[in-house]
Parts: structure tokens; sequence; C-alpha cells
């Protein structure tokens, strides 16, 4: 096709004011012409470097335009989109009036249009388009475009072959409608004057125009006036009228009747534009809303696809890059690819950022739809629509749309992506700041048991012969136990490197507490010795989901602590009992407790209430509160009243819990009769 | 005179090595070394050994792997010396057809309790005579009356009670895992139902128990299964 020629129609002489930017403007209309107008605005704005806007005024004949024309007008703005204009749709009722006030409000400088192809009576009158556009204009340059002859025509051929089939019922209506009224007036006749019954007439036009289109609408009101003049105006039954008054209210009723049909026309395109905005606007909102009440990124990723399909009622995938460059479902929908094509669309449009897929210009033939999901810099991914009938394909309104919301996600996955960087920098400070912490602590902390050992050690090898058996047996003893020592202190590190790098993943299953304390108990035996022990557990306690080493490490860790800071002798005390959903366990000792206000404290990271007095990396009740929480349950200190501290946590408990009675009968009945075996 | 045991210990670190051999020589033990998998299942073949004691981490073979060549043509006892925190590795070894294990650091004490009871295995004293009666500590079975008794006197206990003190009875000693417990009180298809196993568990020490939270007879093995102590 040749490029359309600019051609100047008018070109007023500068005005000083014009100093800004010159923005350009081209008008839309629904004509196959509108694409290479866009073309030459946007060669025009290229050369001169200016911004340039696609303009489509929506009228009510929008309304009554074939689908295929209404297509060509969402495909003209959605290219003019791509090529880097700025398209918008406005709606109003007089094209020239809107395309000007556009125009004044942007500081554009010329306006593109389509040479006219207004009918021959309107261009005659001077009532074209173009030519209001010249008369009001004012400072503006109009260029006029010429485009070819019949692919100007073409559309309204188009137009015209869908039109009657689809208005034959709704003129049919309107027929009906009047001949109703006209039933109502013969039942009426004898007791209304003449103008009430126009009144009624006049009222069937208003409720049949606020329901049918302007055709159907007008012809309403026509036949009406003349139903009106034919059987109800002297001389009846026929077409002549009697009376010079009565010519008169059948004029001012057709006048009415022809207004309020219009005007009811433009109101229901008002309503439905208006409709259709906030559908979009509301969209666009509560996708922003979810999207910024979301937690990670597959929760994200989720959502989006969800909301996505929600609104285009289609199976929607989100595409991200994967291993080896390949794109990999990440939420959503999954599909499939016989031929190889869909993946082979998918990363086209990844590499490229446009969309592409079924019912677009690039690459067609395939199901699905693919829109790339941009971030600030790059593509991130990429959204995949699939409308799942062959022959339904998504409007360009609806690209539209799908392109903004396709943004909102980019953004949003890129926030998260960011937030989660920062998050990834913060952790690996404070696992930078505890290593250094760690390590002092920790060298510390062996060195106390190591010199134990080593000294106790050297004093058996020196004083073989000089050392009586009892010293021999002590020093023994100091070895043995400090080396356990050791070995604990070791495995909390191990456990607390691993809770820290959240590998530690919970080894779930229903266990019994009793079971748990008195495994911890057996592993503190030789410690124990020291300190009476008081256990009181209710015998029915309800099994509960555990990491039984995690929970075992917890009661450990607890009673260690308690050994360490209490004297000899005094006694410490486990209960546990069930307290609303929740299982409390209670460990409590007679020792000097916690300082008053460090109860939370206690709880941080190589927190010592006495530091370099005790022993212990202070690891211990970090440790106890990761578990504790990683379980679901809360974990604190108090001290008591009579003296002593009183260490509280809590386990969730479940539903679905195995019985203690209920199952022991089941297994009986299953297997009562197979228990005659015997050891051998 | 061949009737001191044979022990081959098969351990990569020479430290401990040394305190093994130091410790087991003078239990009147006979100790073969080898540092690798390779040489320790050359020496099994060669030395035939009584009891295996096998280090987990050996540079040259995974742990599991040497305890499926021995299975493969051998019964002898093996012991695992593992860390801790390795329960899982530890159940696929006692699965994969190992006796027992020991978590570093152990006391040497621990150890010979561990080989009385596989050096016992190894040698069934009173074939195919089924035992009539069962006492430790302060409780009694009789196997032949399928009865109980706690300082003389008769505890209740239920068929499948009764059923699971016979097979911990049957490996005293040893460390029996879930899975093995539950297949064989319960049968084949109940593997998988720990709480079960869990919940008879403390309902049999609350029977045979001084103090069910502090048990002496019927020892938990955290993350692996239970073990009836064996005096």
């Amino acid at each position: 096709m040749a490029d359309p020629e600019p051609v100047v129609i008018e070109q007023p002489p500068i005005e000083p004011d014009r100093s800004g930017p010159e923005n350009l403007l081209v008008c839309l209309s629904p004509s196959p012409f509108s694409m290479p107008l866009i073309r030459a605005t946007q060669r025009l704005a290229a050369a001169q470097q200016s911004k340039w806007f696609a303009l489509y005024v929506e009228t009510p004949a929008h309304d009554r335009l074939s689908p295929e024309n209404r297509e060509l007008v969402a495909q003209a703005l959605y290219l003019a989109a791509k090529l880097g204009g700025q398209a918008v749709k406005v709606s109003g009722f007089r094209i020239a009036d809107e395309i000007l006030a556009f125009a004044r409000e942007n500081r554009v400088s010329k306006i593109f249009v389509g040479k006219p192809n207004a009918r021959r009576w309107r261009r005659f009158l001077g009532l074209s388009l173009v030519d209001h556009l010249i008369w009001n204009c004012g400072a503006i340059d109009i260029l006029v475009i010429s485009g070819e002859a019949e692919e100007a025509e073409a559309p309204r051929a188009g137009a015209a072959g869908v039109k009657p089939p689809r208005l034959l019922k709704e003129y049919l209506l309107a027929a009906g409608g009047v001949g109703l009224c006209t039933g109502l007036g013969f039942a009426l006749f004898p007791h209304l004057a003449l103008r009430n019954l126009a009144m009624i007439y006049l009222l069937t036009v208003v409720v049949l125009s606020s329901w049918l289109p302007r055709g159907p609408a007008l012809f309403s009101s026509f036949l009406s006036v003349a139903v009106f003049a034919f059987f109800f105006v002297p001389e009846y039954y026929s077409f002549v009228i009697a009376n010079g008054e009565y010519s008169m209210t059948l004029v001012v009723m057709l006048v009415v009747s022809t207004l309020v049909s219009g005007l009811t026309a433009r109101i229901r395109h008002q309503v439905r534009v208006a409709r259709q905005q906030e559908r979009q606007t509301a969209a666009l909102y509560e996708m922003s809303q979810n999207l910024t009440a979301i937690n990670s990124l597959e929760e994200l990723l989720q959502v989006a696809t969800e909301q996505i399909s929600r609104i285009f009622d289609c199976r929607v995938g989100l595409l991200m890059p994967g291993s080896e460059d390949s794109l990999e479902i990440r939420a959503g929908h999954p599909y499939e690819d016989e031929y190889g094509k869909e993946g082979m669309v998918a990363k086209w449009v990844f590499k490229h950022g446009h969309l592409a897929g079924a019912g677009t210009e690039t690459l067609p033939n395939v199901k699905g739809i693919y829109l790339p999901l941009i971030a600030s810099q790059n593509v991130i991914g990429v959204l995949r629509l699939e409308t799942g009938q062959p022959d339904r394909i998504l409007a360009a309104d609806s690209l539209r749309l799908l392109e903004a919301l396709g943004s909102q996600v980019g953004l949003a996955i890129e926030r998260e992506n960011l937030s989660r960087q920062a998050q990834t920098a913060r952790l690996q400070i404070e696992a930078e700041q505890l290593r250094n912490t760690l390590l002092s602590s920790v060298s510390h902390d062996l060195r106390t048991p190591l010199t134990v050992i080593a000294g106790s050690a050297s004093s058996l090898l020196e004083g073989e012969e000089s050392l009586d058996s009892g010293t021999k047996r002590e020093l023994a003893q100091g070895i043995y136990e400090e080396a356990r020592r050791l070995d604990r202190l070791v495995h909390n590190l191990l456990e607390m490197s691993r809770l820290q790098a959240g590998e530690a993943r919970l080894n779930q299953e229903w266990y019994v507490l009793e079971e748990v304390i008195g495994s911890a108990l057996a592993q503190l035996e030789p410690q124990m010795h020291d300190h009476p022990l008081r256990i009181s557990l209710p015998t029915d306690l309800p099994l509960v989901q555990i990491d039984a080493l995690l929970m075992e490490r917890v009661v450990i860790n607890l009673l260690e602590n308690s050994i360490k800071y209490t004297p000899p002798g005094t006694p410490i005390e486990i209960s546990g009992g069930i307290q609303g959903r929740e299982l409390l366990v209670a460990i409590a000792d007679r020792g000097p407790g916690v300082p008053a206000g460090q109860e939370e404290h206690i709880f941080e990271k190589f927190y010592q209430v006495a530091p370099g007095s005790q022993r212990g990396a202070g690891l211990g009740l970090t440790i106890c509160r990761r578990i504790v929480e990683a379980h679901g349950g809360r974990i604190w200190a108090a001290n008591r009243p009579e003296g002593g501290v009183i260490f509280h946590f809590t386990i969730p408990l479940q539903e679905g819990a195995p019985m203690l009675d209920k199952n022991l009968e089941e297994l009986h009945q299953d297997h009562g009769d197979e228990s005659d075996h015997s050891a051998d | 005179m061949a009737t001191n045991p044979i022990i081959l210990l098969i351990e990569d670190d020479a430290s401990i090595r040394r305190f093994l051999r130091a410790s087991l020589v003078t239990q009147g033990y006979e100790l073969i070394e080898a540092a690798a998998g390779k040489e320790g299942l050359a020496l099994a073949a060669s030395r035939v050994p009584d009891v295996v004691l096998l280090d987990l981490g050996l540079p040259d073979m995974e742990g599991l792997e040497v305890i499926q060549q021995l299975r493969s043509w051998s019964n002898v006892p093996i012991i695992v010396l593992s860390a801790r925190g390795q329960e899982r590795d530890k159940v696929a070894n006692l699965d994969a057809g190992a006796d027992d294990y020991l978590t570093k650091p152990f006391g040497v004490g621990e150890l010979l309790a561990r080989m009385r009871v596989a050096l016992r295995k190894a040698v069934p004293a009173e074939e195919g005579k089924p035992e009539e009666s069962y006492s430790l500590g302060k409780f009694r079975v009789d196997f032949q009356r399928r009865l109980v008794f706690r300082d003389q006197e008769e505890v209740h206990l239920t068929p499948i009670e009764y059923k699971l003190l016979s097979v911990l009875i049957k490996h005293r000693g040893k460390v029996v895992t879930h899975r093995q417990l539950l297949k064989e009180v319960w049968g084949p298809s109940y593997i998988e139902q720990n709480p079960y196993l869990r919940i008879f568990i403390l309902n049999l020490r609350r029977k045979l128990e001084d103090d069910p939270t502090r048990p002496q007879y019927l020892l938990t093995e955290p993350g692996v299964g239970y073990r009836l102590r064996d005096d």
C-alpha cells in the first residue's frame, strides 16, 4: 500500500504562546484506514521527537457499529499504543468538539484526520468532521490524509450487511408497542380528552426508546404520531386533520417524541460506557489491592492467575524462566503443547516482550494468548491465556485491559523479588554478625571444658604412681562429664545453624508427651542426680503432632538451664496439662530466678544473665524458642512468687489425634485371634 | 585356643581405633582393624569375626553399602557407630541388616553391653527349646501360662501388650525399630502406624514401670525405636 501523503489544509500564523513541546494527535475512526493514519503520525512524531496521541471519540453511534468495526477501532488503539503513542478513548456526542477539547488540554499542535467520507448531503451542507475542526481549531493545524477510497467504504458495506436481521425484531417490537397503546387508546377514548390521549402515546414512546436502539425508537415516535392522527384526530380513520389546532398538537407530539427517543439513547450510551469503564477500573483496582496483600511469590502468582482467569473467563497459566533457559509453568493452568508450538511462542514473547498468540497479529496459529510480564528492566515472565473455545478470541479492548493487568502483575513480581533480595541481604548481614559473635562466644565455651579434660588427663599421666585411686577416679569422671557437656554444646550449635539456615524441616508425628520427657531425662541422667525431680502429667493427655527429637531438645535445654543456674539439692518440677486448644508444659526450679525485666531477653542469642560466670553459649533458650515457634507454640519465662523461675511452653492441639482407648479396641478386634505367639 | 571372640573394627579415625583397641583388648577380645570399607570386607571374609563394629563415615564406601555387601553372605552381628542427628541413617542401616548402633560419643560400658547382646545372639544357647520364663528387675514373664508378674503380683496385659512385650524380650538388649515392632506385633500392613505403637508402649510402661516417665526397662531410642534393658 502506498504511504498516504499528508496534505496541509490550513496553516494559521504561528502564535507567540506556542512554546512548549509540539504534541501530535491522530483521530481514529472505525475504518481500516486508521492504521496507515497512525503509522504516518508515528513517523512524523518520531522525526520531530514529539509525543503523540491517538484519540477515538465514542459517540452513541459506536453502539450501532458492527462488531467488526468496533474491533477495528480497538485494534487501531492497540496499534497506536504499541507504536509508542498514547491511545485514548473518550466518550461524547460531538466528535469535533471532543477532539478539540482534548487537543487543547494536551497542548496538541497538529491534528491528523482521515479524508472526509461523510455522506454526500452532510458534505454539501458543510457538516463533515473536517469542516467542523477547521472552523473551530484556532491555533491548531489540521492535517487531512487521504486513504484509498475502497478501504474507506468497505466497513460501511460490511455494517449494512449485518443490520437488517438484527434490528427487524426491534422494529416489530416498536410497532407492537404502538399497537398495544392504540388498543388502550380505544378503551379510554370515550373518557379522555384528546391531549391526554397524546400523553399516553408519548409515554409509550419514552418506554420503548428506553430499551430499543435509536432507529426503532425513532420509528416508534413517527408511527405513534401517524397512528394517533389516523385513529383519534378528527377526521377519524383518515390522515385528514379537521382542525388547525390538532395539527399543532401533532407537530408538538412529533418533536417531543423524537427528542425523547434521542435523549434516552444518549443516556443509555453513557450508562453503558460508564459501566464498562467502571468494570475495567474495578478489575485493575481489585488486582492492585490483592497484589499488595501478598506474602510470597508463589501466593502472588497464584492470586494473579486466579484473578485474570476470572476476569477473562479463560484458563490462565503463568510461565517463568526455569532451569536451562526454558519457561516453566509456575502457577495456574498447565497446558498441552503438541508440536512444541506453544512453547516456542512463549519463548518468543519472553525474548521480544511483545504480545503474541491466538487473536493477535503475531504468531496467531496457537491456542494460547501470550502476554509478556514486564518489570521495569526486562521481561520476567509470560502470562498465558486460553479461551478454551477455538473460535473465541479476546477483543482488542480486552487485550488492553489484559496488558494493564499484566504490567501490574509484572511490577508486583519485581517488587516481591526486590523485597526478597533485600531480605536475603539482611539475613546475610545477620548471619555474618551471628558468626562473629558465635566464634568469640563458642571459643570461650569450648575452651573451658577442654581445659578440664586436658588438665585432668595430664594429671593422670604425670601422677600415675602418686595419685590414689579415688583421685584418679575423680579426674576420669571429670573428663567424662566435660566431654558429655562438649557434645551437647556441639549438638546445640549444629541445631542452631540448621534452624538458622531454615533447613530444619519438622518431622512431625503423633507423640506422647510423657515419652518425649522421659527420653530427654534419660539423656541428662548423670546430672539430674543432684536435683529431686517431680513430674505431674495427667494420664489422659492427647497425643500431639511434634518433631520428637526437636521437642526433646527443648526439654533438655530447659532442664539443663535449671540445673546450671540452681544450687544442688533444689527440686525441679515438670508439669503439663491442657489449656484451651493447647498443651501447656511447665518446667520450674527453685533457683535465683531471672533478673526482673529480663524475662524476654533470656531468649535472645548469646544472652547470659551474668556474662562469663557460667558455661553455655547462651544458645539453649534461643533454640527452644525457635523450635517451639516452629511448632506453632509459644515459650516464656516468669519468676515464681515463692522463688525460682518457671518456663512455660505450648504445643497446639490438633484434630485427628489417635485416641488411646478407641484404637486399642479396634486393633484388638483385628488381631485378638493371632496373639498366641510367645517368645522363643 | 580360639576362645576369645574376634572383633572386626572398620573405622578410619586412628585415635578412635587406638581407644577401642586399648579398651577391648583389656577386656579379652581379639581385635582386627580396618581403616576402609573394602579392606574391612576382605578381612570379614578371611578372618570370620564374631562381631563387626562399623563406622559410618568411611572414606571409600557408604556404611549402608558395607552392610548390604556383608549381609549378602554373612550373618555376623553388625554394630554401627554413628553421630547424633543421623536418626534416619540409623533406621536405614538397621533395616538393611545392622543389629544395633551406638551414638558417638559413647562410653566403653555401653559398647561392651551392646557387644555382649550381639555375641549372645550369635551363639543361641538353647536352640529350639522355648524359654519357660523371663525375669527382669521387678517383673517376671511366665511364657507357658502367658502371665506377667510385677513384685509377685499378676499384671493384666491385653493380648497386644503381651505380644509387644514378648517381641521386645525376644530382642532384649537390642534396639528394635518402630517398623520392626509394628510388623512383628501387628503385621506388615501396620508398619506406618507409629502412633499406635507409642500408645501401647505407654500403656505397657504404666503397667510395668515404677515411674513411666523415667522408664528403667522399656527404653526409648529417640527417632529409632525401643530397647528392652538387659542385665
